[in-house]
This record gives structure tokens, C-alpha cells and sequence, in this order.
């Protein structure tokens, strides 16, 4: 038990530096993920049929290719094509656009869930059909989905340890708890550290969501 | 608002059929007709909000086709009330009623709220501007719904079956609201099976079979000397209901 304790109090610095790498890891490219998710979410309920298929060819690539394998493309594979790429552009553009996919495809399913009368009451007031998008579909299609992107969210934390533990190797919480393993030997009380450090993360993230779901709540 | 010969299908099912309707400024319209007889398609082409195969619609001189930016501008001069109220649930009563002012017509913020008061006034529920639609009885919800619709003082107001999804009680403080309406001088037309709104309000009943015109004429005309064998067995059936 003592042991356990000491770990921690001797590599804090090790291990809070990794949980806010991990955290703005996971914090820009949840940025990323929602702004491509949109963008690719209006791709595919667009009335325009070449649009609607840009958008699914997105969707399937990034769902249908491992997370590994894209950070191994962007990170090793794209610096020998001649284009560099750092840590943090390879880990948050992978993490982030591969989420993006999974953001558009909830978002989709929510503006589906809109009803037509709300769309018909809007165009009947004279909103255009971009604006209705704006200001009556995706404020209701937001609400709806904020459970599921809750959940993307947690998978996206627990998948940005693949960013750390791939050859990008970002100082995060993982490769932080990897080193101070590699120091002390003491795999499980590391180990355990770790776990708690993404516990809070996630914690907190399902609280947050939690929150906004009570708190945008639409009451019909 | 000039209807000439406006045919429209879904599929192979004629659903309009040759429709020849005008209606003058100021005048108060009602239409009637069994159910799936095409009234919200007509209503629904009036504003573009379906596109019409043959025939013309004119409004103020303008062509309504349901293609081009032109068709936003006529939307905002022809208010639309539905059966299901469509209130947005995401947006106060206020901010469903400010929103097509701010958006369409850009006033400010102080001049749409303005507006919304005075409306939320005149359909007789001003204490209720802060709520969620979702607080409100379905008469009052409807009642939200004119003021939205009226907050961009449209030219034209159609109503499709306003007080058919309305509990019984509630049916009086819509129908209240709108002959109020008929009575300013705004021009209407309204589906409705309310045949009492009917007789008292409006100027004109149109009654429509299968796509087709089947009758119109004043009131008076409609139920003292109905001479179509469908129209008779649909005045019957209202009556004795
Ligand atoms: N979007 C649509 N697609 C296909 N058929 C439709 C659509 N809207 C209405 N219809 C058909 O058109 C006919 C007339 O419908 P409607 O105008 O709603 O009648 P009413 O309002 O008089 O009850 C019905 O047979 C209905 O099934
Ligand atoms: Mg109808």
C-alpha cells in the first residue's frame, strides 16, 4: 500500500505532465472532430447527391481504417512521401479526424430526428434553407446527440493512449507511465496510477456531458 | 392569390386536379373536404413549400415556384399556422415568435422583442413570453404559433386544420384569436371542419373532392343550397356529428 503511494509522490511531475498532455491531446482534437464532423455531417444531408457521397466516402475510410494505422501513415509514412509532420499535428489530426467520422454519422442521425413540421414551420417564415439548418435543425440535432458524442468523447480519451503508445509516441499519460515503469519496475503500481489518471478524465467528461444533457434537455 | 389550373401529383396519385381558386385581399376563405382530399397540398403550394407540376400560382403579380430566391421573400409575406403547432422546442415562446423578424427582416433585437410582446398581446397570452412551448396548453401553443406567424405582418395567413389537434375546451380561444384576424381584414384561408367558424367568418367556402373543386360559394350559399351529392353528404355528416 505505502508503495503505492510513493510511486506516485516520487514521479508526479511524470504523471501530471501526462495527464495534461492527454488532456489537450484529447481537448484539440475533440476541437478537430467537431468541426470536420459538422462539415462532413452537412455533407451528407445536403440536398445534392455528389455531396452526400463526398461525405460517406469520409465516413467509411476514417470508421473502416484502424486508428493505428492512420497515425502510422500520417507519422512515418507522409514524412518519407516529403511532407513533415510533428507529434502534435500527426496525434491530433488522426485522433481528431478519425473521430470526426463517428461525430457526423451521430449528427446525421440527429438532423433525421428533426421533424419535418419544425423544417416546414421554419422555410414558412421565409428562413432560407441554410439558415433553418443553422438556427432549427442543428440546434435540435446538437441536442439530441449530446449523449452519443458524450461517449465519443470517452472513447476519444481512452483512444488518445494509442497516440502515446504508437511510434508517435507523444509524452502523454501513457508513455509518461511507460518511462517511470521502465524506471522503477513496479508495473502495477503504475500502472494503477494510470488507470486513475484516465478515470478522472473520464469522470469528469461523463459528468460534463451529463450536465449539458440536463441542461439543453428539449422538452416536448 | 390566384390559383389557375395547378395540378400536382405524388407518383401517379393526382393529388390536385385543375385547381381555379382566387382570393381577394381581405376576404376569409375556408376550405373543407374529407380527409386526403388534397387541402394541406393546396395550402402547402400556396407557399412553395411543394412544387406544382402544371398550372400557375400568383401572388401579388409574383409567380410562386418553389425554386429561386424569390420564393423566400413571398414566404415571409404569407403567414402558415399548422395542425401540430410545429413550435420550436429548443427556443422560448419569445424567441420562436422574435426569430423570423431577427432573421428574415432584421430588426433589432429591442424592435423584435417589441413586436413580440404586442402579438403575444393580441393573442391574448402576454405573461407566457419567457416559457418553453413545452409549458404551454395546446390552445396556447397554437395561439404562439399565429403571433409567430403574424410577427412578420404577413399579407396572406393560411391556416391548415388549426384547432383539429386541440382538446375540445380549447378550440374556442383559437378560433376566438383568428375571427379577431378576419375581422382587421387579413386576408385568410383556412382548412377547417369547424363549420360554425365557418358560417360566421369567412366570405367564402371552398369545398374540395379528390383534388377538385367540387363547390364554393358564400356561406349562406354552402349550407342552404348545397348542390354537389358529395358536398351534401359532407355538410350532413358535419352537421349531425
Ligand atoms: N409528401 C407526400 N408524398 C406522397 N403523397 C402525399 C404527400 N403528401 C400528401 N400525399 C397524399 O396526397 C393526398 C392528399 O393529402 P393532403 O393534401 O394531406 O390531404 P388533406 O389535407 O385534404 O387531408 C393523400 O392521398 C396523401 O396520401
Ligand atoms: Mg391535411
Amino acid at each position: 500500500m505505502s508503495e503505492l503511494w510513493e510511486v506516485l509522490s516520487e514521479h508526479l511531475p511524470e504523471f501530471s505532465s501526462g495527464l495534461w498532455v492527454t488532456f489537450r491531446l484529447v481537448a484539440i482534437s475533440f476541437v478537430i472532430a467537431m468541426a470536420v464532423g459538422i462539415l462532413i455531417a452537412a455533407l451528407r444531408v445536403a440536398p445534392v447527391r455528389w455531396l452526400n457521397r463526398i461525405g460517406g466516402i469520409y465516413v467509411e475510410t476514417f470508421r473502416n481504417v484502424p486508428l493505428l494505422v492512420l497515425l502510422i501513415i500520417a507519422f512515418s509514412g507522409l514524412p518519407r512521401a516529403g511532407v513533415p509532420v510533428s507529434q502534435w499535428v500527426a496525434g491530433t489530426a488522426c485522433l481528431g479526424l478519425y473521430t470526426a467520422a463517428y461525430i457526423a454519422e451521430a449528427l446525421r442521425s440527429g438532423v433525421f430526428a428533426v421533424g419535418r413540421g419544425q423544417i416546414e414551420a421554419a422555410l414558412s417564415l421565409g428562413l432560407s434553407y441554410p439558415r433553418t439548418m443553422r438556427r432549427i435543425i442543428l440546434p435540435q440535432a446538437f441536442r439530441t446527440v449530446i449523449p452519443a458524442l458524450g461517449s465519443l468523447v470517452i472513447a476519444m480519451i481512452k483512444n488518445s493512449a494509442i497516440v502515446g503508445g504508437s511510434l508517435v509516441a507523444l509524452p502523454d499519460l501513457l508513455k509518461q507511465t511507460r518511462e517511470v515503469q521502465a524506471d522503477t519496475f513496479q508495473t502495477n503500481e503504475v500502472f494503477f496510477w494510470a488507470a486513475v489518471g484516465y478515470l478522472i478524465l473520464t469522470l469528469t467528461a461523463t459528468l460534463a456531458f451529463r450536465y449539458l444533457e440536463h441542461r439543453y434537455a428539449i422538452r416536448r | 392569390m390566384t390559383l389557375a389550373e395547378v395540378s400536382k401529383s405524388f407518383g401517379d396519385n393526382l393529388v390536385l386536379d385543375r385547381i381555379d381558386l382566387e382570393i381577394d385581399r381581405g376576404s376569409a376563405v375556408v376550405v373543407a373536404g374529407p380527409s386526403g382530399s388534397g387541402k394541406s397540398t393546396m395550402l402547402r403550394c400556396i407557399n412553395g413549400l411543394e412544387a406544382i407540376d402544371e398550372g400557375t400560382i400568383r401572388f401579388d403579380g409574383r409567380a410562386v415556384h418553389s425554386t429561386g430566391r424569390e420564393i423566400y421573400g413571398i414566404r415571409a409575406e404569407i403567414g402558415m399556422v399548422f395542425q401540430q403547432f410545429n413550435l420550436f422546442p429548443h427556443m422560448t415562446v419569445l424567441e420562436n415568435i422574435t426569430l423570423a423578424p431577427l432573421e428574415v427582416e432584421h430588426a433589432s433585437k429591442d424592435e423584435g422583442r417589441r413586436r413580440a410582446l404586442r402579438l403575444l398581446e393580441r393573442v391574448g397570452i402576454p405573461e407566457k413570453a419567457d416559457d418553453s412551448p413545452a409549458d404551454l396548453s395546446g390552445g396556447q401553443q397554437q395561439r404562439v404559433a399565429i403571433a409567430r406567424a403574424l410577427a412578420v405582418e404577413p399579407k396572406l395567413m393560411l391556416f391548415d386544420e388549426p384547432t383539429s389537434a386541440l382538446d375540445p375546451e380549447m378550440i374556442r380561444e383559437v378560433l376566438d384569436v383568428m375571427r379577431d384576424l378576419a375581422r382587421e381584414g387579413m386576408t385568410m384561408i383556412v382548412v377547417t371542419h369547424e363549420m360554425g367558424f365557418a358560417r360566421e367568418v369567412c366570405d367564402r367556402i371552398v369545398f374540395i373532392d379528390e383534388g377538385r373543386i367540387v363547390e364554393q360559394g358564400t356561406p349562406d350559399e354552402f349550407f342552404n343550397q348545397t348542390r354537389s351529392d358529395r358536398a351534401k353528404e359532407f355538410v350532413d355528416k358535419i352537421i349531425h356529428h
